[in-house]
């Protein structure tokens, strides 16, 4: 089946490399919505139904876009940290895992800590980011010490998450809001305290926190220290190029930690704003983090890392979910979003797969070659 | 090219002529643009390396042809097309054609734990069990000692006599070439500029046709009586061991003193440490027992960055392994060891980091389009400058050279040469190590052999015994 | 005490249990462990257990049969191992990003899919193999199970002579330990590659499929939860080896069914959520002590391209 032969990529004649990224990205993306399409024929509804409650509810009905931002803040701030370590050569996907650990840890003060303040706000949510980073840095000593894949690791480290979270749901002593006198107890912890809430925005009927801002704001700070610091540099120089970065002085134990700890503490800190910027009507409960962790994996694998074009991939993802509220009003499963999702991913990443694949070919042909 | 049975070519050429493409030609690892090969007078195309086995050539390569982790006959029967495998008589051919050859070697050790010329044997068994009607060697004697090279030899002309099959013997050693070979074909600029029978040439010739103008060939031009006995000693490495992963040692109590101002030669055959010895004074390997000294100065072995900021500047083996980073900018590879100096708090000074990049491809000669390039986009000469230049730029005390020269042409080739007199000039304690004899020759002050993992023997190159040299590089002393 | 522990050793049902979780985590540890001696890590095993799973159920809902379902569930596992194998070794796209986004489709298809279909199955017969099963203790476990289970003890010596005894198991090994070498000699190295994830789609595949048949008997989207990459765990404690491999799934098996039954063992109850993170914690803690380096193949992880090292 090997329909591109090793001499055949050189013979596939496009004028520009460009034209040719191009083309590719536009069979790609057909391909997936073709197959989106299958499925919402196989559904028993239409295509056209299926576009229009997406648009209707990410942005067109009132108050839609307000929602839209709303989930575009976490995934946001997964993606930039997903993004820091994978340029730091770390396969970190345990994002899942580290937002609820975020929110859990965010939980123990925002909810518990009655009355509430701004002071206890900044508390929750920086202890939200400790967890966060905590529980990817367990990955990270597991590898450092044991040379355990940090892929494995942080998986294995999302199922315990989960298993954690829903044990603090179980005790009253822990995290469980404990109503007297009801019968029908809903596993979740108690709401925010009222003072220790994340300011609201609101913009012609579009409510969301001030997560939004925040996030914005970090991604630029990071798309900074990647591109402006000495620090951004040297993590890149370990993500390309280990051997080099050891001779260069660039402590793989230290970058590397450092990478984790900061994707982990990204999770974390998106986990606790979901919680005190209003998620689930600010009360944590079992399933909290409702793929975010994942979604924020998947916005940084088509954003190629970068914490700028994290942005507008995020808002895309965002207005998949909020749009997705609506496709039940249509006859379609929500579901389906997570499987139009997942085939829009596989479809962006293989151009520029492609595209530096054949680049870097040309260029080792290019060498003056000696073995 | 027309290569005839019955006699051993010898495929000349320097470094970047074309020898080794046209040879992955023949063996189906490249296909050409345009022309033609043919066998017996029939046209073939030579698809893939299983094709040109069925056809008939076989190559003997000079690295990465054997799996360590395999045993000798599991390498030996790879990339057979059969299903079965079959230990029993894998083992039988190894015995074989081992006895056959002279080339004895236990089929059941495994590939990792054998010597360069051991694993060579392997190589050439592999290769001569398909029958092969050309047999190409690629730089076979890199890795040997000069007996081993001579008993190379000896097999060569038993494959041409016997078998009446053809070798070619692709080599850029004009003795060699001389000593073993029936014809000549020199190769310069990708295409064949002569072609003559052995006994017709001299080494002159040979060295004119490959570089296509006068040659210095053995340069007379005096070693300077550089400050070497009686200056510091700017680096001294004392009773040095690696154990290697297996059991066993790479280095195994290597001594070794460099003064300011000294050019250093480390001579020997690939595969007794050289690469080691590079990567601990690279900060990449940590050392079992031992100190680096510079300056005085013990070093941390294995602490990342340690020996660059104790001032050891290393231009290594393999560049893009650890030498530059092939997806950043010219200007960032410039950088790389000197971030503090473009950079306040932390933050990167990017207009400083293009000046000084600028600054140093214009003292190095550097040739690229602008300091915003990648650096795969460079060729391997312009790459080798700016890895020297990042090196010298930051005044080390120590530099050390690995394989220098190695994939570099003849002008890219006097550059790097003259750049390490420099040096050396200047104060610096120029390491060089290198397993072409010529290079040390050329460059050193004075000559140590590795050997085995430990330096066996000096001597200065004004009093060179070229007969000790031999010996103590093949172990013999 | 004492006894507590003697109930825990003699406990038939609990070896019972253990077999059962250890037969579906061996499908995909198996599989897996051909792919990484190749030199690929497919944290799609997930993906590939779960599409059996659900594709078996499918099958078996249209038509009752067990052996035809079964055959679904396998040829299901291969085509996302396709999926997988061309997208990460032909496209050289990043393969833990395409397994992780594959795993993210087949829950999402499966969670989107279950519904429509109106899922029928059952589980299959117990087939005690006379003698045999009247062994104490462990008789039963081994061999007194519903009969798909039993397709385990064919695969695990057929995959130890594929990779041990032909020259595709050699010309694999050879692509994990050395892809350069192994070019040079000839031998197509992402070809190779990709036969062995396909290969661990076809073991998975059934594995979901046996998995559905003798164990559970009701697709849940949840079921196979964090299988796949304790998988790969047992892969990985097992240092490579077969034997290893098939160690790990036991214990990791033996961990998950003392989850199941120890309330019952001990008499009372436990933490549900400490339970249900037995399984997990215990992974983590068996290759924090028991991991070893030594034997992983060299080129594990390392995507290859010609030229480039």
């Amino acid at each position: 089946m090997n329909m591109v032969s090793r001499s055949a990529v050189g013979r596939l004649r496009f004028s520009s490399d460009q034209r040719e990224l191009a083309l590719l990205y536009v069979a790609c993306l057909v391909g997936a919505l073709l197959i989106s399409l299958l499925l919402i024929e196989f559904n028993g509804s239409s295509w056209s139904r299926a576009v229009n409650a997406l648009v209707d509810g990410a942005f067109q009905s009132p108050g839609r876009w307000g929602e839209t931002l709303r989930r575009t803040a976490p995934l946001l701030l997964v993606a930039v940290g997903s993004g820091v370590a994978t340029k730091a050569g770390i396969v970190n996907i345990g994002q899942e895992g580290q937002l609820l650990v975020g929110a859990m840890g965010g939980a123990f003060i925002l909810t518990l800590v009655q009355p509430g303040s701004p002071i206890m706000l900044v508390l929750g949510i920086a202890l939200g980011a400790v967890a966060g980073a905590l529980w990817a840095g367990l990955a990270g000593v597991l590898w450092y010490w044991r040379r355990i894949p940090i892929v494995l690791s942080t998986l294995l480290l999302v199922y315990l998450a989960s298993q954690i979270a829903a044990f603090t749901l179980t005790r009253g002593a822990l995290l469980l809001n404990v109503v007297p006198g009801e019968p029908n107890r809903l596993l979740q912890s108690a709401a925010v305290a009222a003072g220790s809430r994340l300011g609201i925005i609101e913009v012609f009927g579009n409510r969301f926190s001030l997560s939004v801002p925040i996030a914005l704001v970090i991604a630029l700070a990071f798309s900074w220290l990647l591109s402006r610091t000495t620090w951004g540099f040297r993590l890149k120089v370990l993500g390309l190029n280990s051997r080099t970065a050891q001779r260069a002085g660039v402590s793989h134990f230290r970058y590397g930690m450092s990478a984790i700890l900061v994707s982990g503490a990204m999770a974390g800190t998106a986990g606790a704003m979901m919680l005190a910027g209003g998620e689930s009507q600010y009360k944590f409960s079992s399933g909290f983090s409702s793929s975010v962790g994942w979604d924020g994996l998947l916005v940084s694998l088509v954003a190629r890392n970068s914490p700028i074009l994290a942005v507008p991939v995020a808002v895309v993802f965002a207005a998949l979910r909020s749009g997705s509220m609506f496709l039940s009003v249509a006859g379609i499963e929500a579901v389906l979003v997570d499987v139009v999702r997942a085939l829009l991913v596989v479809a962006l990443f293989i151009p520029p797969a492609i595209s530096e694949l054949r680049r870097k070919r040309r260029a080792m042909a290019r060498q003056t070659e000696r073995v | 090219m027309v290569l005839e049975a019955g006699r051993i070519y010898g495929i000349l050429g320097q470094n970047g002529a074309g020898k080794s493409t046209l040879m992955k030609i023949l063996i189906g690892l490249v296909t050409p643009d345009s022309g033609e090969i043919y066998m017996d007078g029939q046209r073939v195309l030579v698809k893939s390396p299983q094709n040109a086995a069925d056809l008939g050539i076989g190559m003997v390569h000079q690295h990465f042809s054997l799996v360590d982790a395999l045993t000798v006959w599991e390498n030996v029967v790879l990339g057979d097309r059969s299903n079965r495998l079959d230990a029993g008589s894998a083992r039988t051919i190894v015995a074989e054609i081992g006895g056959r050859y002279g080339l004895e070697i236990d089929p059941d050790s495994c590939v990792g734990s054998l010597t360069a010329g051991q694993r060579q044997r392997v190589e050439i068994i592999k290769c001569l069990r398909r029958n092969p009607r050309v047999l190409i060697f690629d730089e076979p004697t890199s890795v040997l000692t000069m007996e081993e090279s001579e008993q190379l030899f000896a097999v060569l002309r038993q494959v041409v006599r016997d078998e009446g099959g053809t070798v070619a013997l692709v080599s850029h050693r004009l003795e060699e070439v001389l000593r073993a070979t029936d014809n000549v074909v020199i190769m310069r600029d990708g295409r064949i500029v002569a072609e003559m029978p052995t006994s017709d040439s001299t080494l002159d010739d040979l060295a004119r046709a490959m570089v296509g103008r006068d040659v210095r060939l053995h340069t007379s031009e005096a070693h300077h009586m550089r400050h070497g006995a009686g200056s510091d000693a700017v680096l001294r490495l004392s009773g040095v061991t690696v154990a290697s992963r297996r059991g066993g040692t790479v280095l195994d109590g290597l001594s070794l003193t460099v003064h300011a101002g000294e050019i250093v030669g480390v001579a020997g055959t690939e595969g007794n440490g050289q690469r080691v010895l590079a990567d601990v004074l690279s900060s990449l390997c940590k050392v079992t027992t031992g100190t680096v000294e510079v300056g005085g100065v013990a070093v941390e072995t294995g602490r990342a960055g340690a020996m660059a900021a104790s001032g050891i500047g290393v231009v290594p083996e393999d560049r893009h392994d650890s030498g530059c980073v092939l997806d950043m900018t010219v200007a960032e590879n410039l950088m790389l060891t000197s971030l503090n100096r473009v950079s306040s708090h932390g933050a990167l000074d990017r207009t400083a980091m293009r000046k000084s990049a600028e600054r140093l491809i214009s003292q190095f000669g550097v040739s690229c389009p602008s300091p915003d390039v990648p650096m795969w986009t460079l060729s391997g000469g312009n790459q080798q400058r700016v890895v020297l230049a990042r090196e010298l730029s930051v005044r080390p005390k120590v530099l050390v050279a690995a394989q220098p020269m190695r994939g570099l042409d003849v002008s890219a080739i006097e550059y790097m040469g003259d750049r390490l007199r420099e040096a050396a000039n200047a104060g610096v304690g120029v390491l060089l190590i290198s397993s072409e004899l010529d290079e040390i020759l050329h460059l050193a002050d004075r000559i140590v052999v590795i050997y085995k993992g430990a330096i066996v023997g000096e001597m200065r190159n004004e009093a060179v015994d070229m007969t000790r040299l031999g010996m103590l590089m093949g172990g013999a002393i | 005490m004492p006894g507590f522990l003697v109930n825990l050793l003699t406990d038939g049902p609990l070896y019972e249990s253990t077999f059962r979780l250890a037969v579906v985590l061996a499908f995909a540890a198996v599989g897996e462990w051909v792919a990484e001696r190749a030199g690929t890590i497919n944290i799609s095993v997930e993906a590939m257990l779960l599409g059996g799973h659900f594709g078996a159920a499918i099958s078996f809902t249209a038509m009752p049969n067990f052996a035809l379902a079964i055959a679904v569930g396998g040829m299901i596992g291969v085509f996302i191992a396709a999926l997988q194998a061309w997208l990460s070794h032909f496209f050289a796209a990043d393969q833990f990003g395409i397994g992780l986004t594959l795993n993210i489709l087949l829950l999402g298809l499966a969670a989107f899919l279950q519904p429509r279909f109106d899922l029928e199955t059952q589980l299959a017969n117990v087939a005690s193999i006379p003698l045999l099963s009247d062994i104490p203790v462990l008789g039963p476990a081994l061999f007194g199970q519903r009969w798909p289970m039993y397709a385990i003890y064919a695969f695990i010596p057929l995959t130890w002579w594929l990779v041990k005894r032909t020259n595709w198991g050699l010309e694999v090994r050879a692509v994990g330990e050395d892809p350069q070498a192994a070019d040079v000699s000839g031998i197509n190295v992402n070809a190779r590659r990709r036969q062995t994830i396909l290969y661990a789609g076809l073991l998975s595949g059934v594995g979901g499929a046996v998995y559905l048949f003798g164990q559970v008997g009701r697709f849940e989207s949840s079921n196979i939860g964090g299988k796949g990459i304790i998988a790969i765990a047992a892969v990985i404690f097992g240092g490579w080896t077969l034997r290893g491999a098939l160690a790990g799934c036991l214990l990791f098996g033996y961990v998950d069914a003392l989850r199941l039954n120890l309330p019952m063992i001990l008499g009372y109850g436990l933490n549900s959520q400490l339970l249900a993170s037995l399984p997990f914690l215990a992974t983590i803690v068996v290759m924090l002590l028991f991991a070893r380096q030594t034997r992983q193949p060299a080129a594990l992880a390392r995507p290859f391209v010609r030229g480039l090292k």
